[in-house]
């Protein structure tokens, strides 16, 4: 069945289920790396904004590189090839209004796990 | 936990999601053994332990300079260990599959490389299992070595007293 547009956008971003089995299914050890991603996530996003406003393609690059580990540890996979894309372009000092385009993307997407997570992390107690 | 079979391993990188899931994963999988896991951000944080406690595998990011950007690289770190202590094996992790960086690692002396792939922590893993059925297959070349020399001695020392017995009882006889 094809999808609309409206019922595409509250799918979940997250699978959390390769977390969940690489965790063996312990609770805490998938609470502990969900705060963790909480807390790191944003501030790896405003890095990247601020690398943007100052052109700065080194940061943009390191942080796209460091930010593909973790958001396929939560299964956002919808987020590799930005991610990949915003590093090629940070390496090749490539075009910038890509980048803006491409991280306006980053952060609505990472917004929407970053709810998601923060629902879910109460059934890790 | 018996601190002599105790398998120390450190962990640097400098993604703290990626750290966390990578030693709980690590932990999972070898519950049954000794291991003890220490991670650092840096490899300049990391040497400062490592000095110390000499861990017999260090897993070690290639890109270590995305939120540091002065930190030294992976290579520059394997060096480091390398020359500290050669007995230490290195696993190399990067996110890019690129050859020259595979062989650049190894030059370097590292003893596997992983990319990290969807499924990084099972290769990870394996090359760990790998590591630790080398160091013991070594452990126990170092017991046997160790067994054969006494064996030789005794045997050493029971054929020069038997020597000595007949050289002195036919003088004695005489």
């Amino acid at each position: 069945m094809i999808k609309s547009e409206s019922e595409k956008s509250i799918e979940n971003v997250c699978d959390l289920n390769y977390l969940t089995e690489m965790m063996g299914g312990k609770k805490h050890l998938i609470r502990g790396i969900m705060d963790t991603f909480l807390k790191q996530v944003p501030e790896e996003l405003q890095s990247i904004n601020e690398a943007i406003t100052k052109k700065d393609y080194a940061v943009i690059k390191n942080f796209a590189h460091t930010m593909k580990s973790s958001v396929s540890i939560m299964g956002i996979t919808v987020l590799a090839p930005v991610l990949q894309e915003m590093e090629d372009l940070g390496s090749t000092s490539g075009d910038i209004e890509k980048i803006k385009k491409l991280n306006q993307k980053l952060n609505l997407i990472c917004k929407q796990a970053i709810e998601e997570i923060e629902i879910e992390k109460y059934l890790y107690v | 936990m018996n601190k002599k079979n105790q398998i120390n391993i450190f962990i640097v990188e400098d993604n703290k999601v990626f750290t966390q899931a990578l030693k709980a994963d690590i932990e999972t999988a070898f519950m049954n053994m000794p291991l003890k896991i220490n991670s650092f951000v840096t490899g300049e944080t990391c040497m400062q332990k490592f000095k110390e406690e000499k861990p017999q595998v260090v897993i070690l990011d290639y890109h270590l300079n995305s939120r540091y950007p002065d930190a030294a690289d992976g290579i520059k770190v394997l060096d480091w260990i390398k020359k500290e202590n050669y007995e230490t094996n290195v696993i190399m992790l990067t996110g890019d599959d690129h050859i020259d960086i595979a062989l650049k690692s190894f030059h370097h002396g590292a003893s596997d490389y992983v990319v990290k792939t969807d499924s990084k922590f099972r290769k990870i893993n394996f090359s760990l299992l790998n590591l630790f059925k080398m160091m013991e297959a070594k452990s126990n070349v170092r017991k046997y070595k160790r067994l054969a020399f006494v064996l030789f001695l005794a045997i050493a020392i029971l054929v020069g007293g038997i020597t000595a017995i007949q050289i002195f009882s036919s003088s004695l006889l005489k």
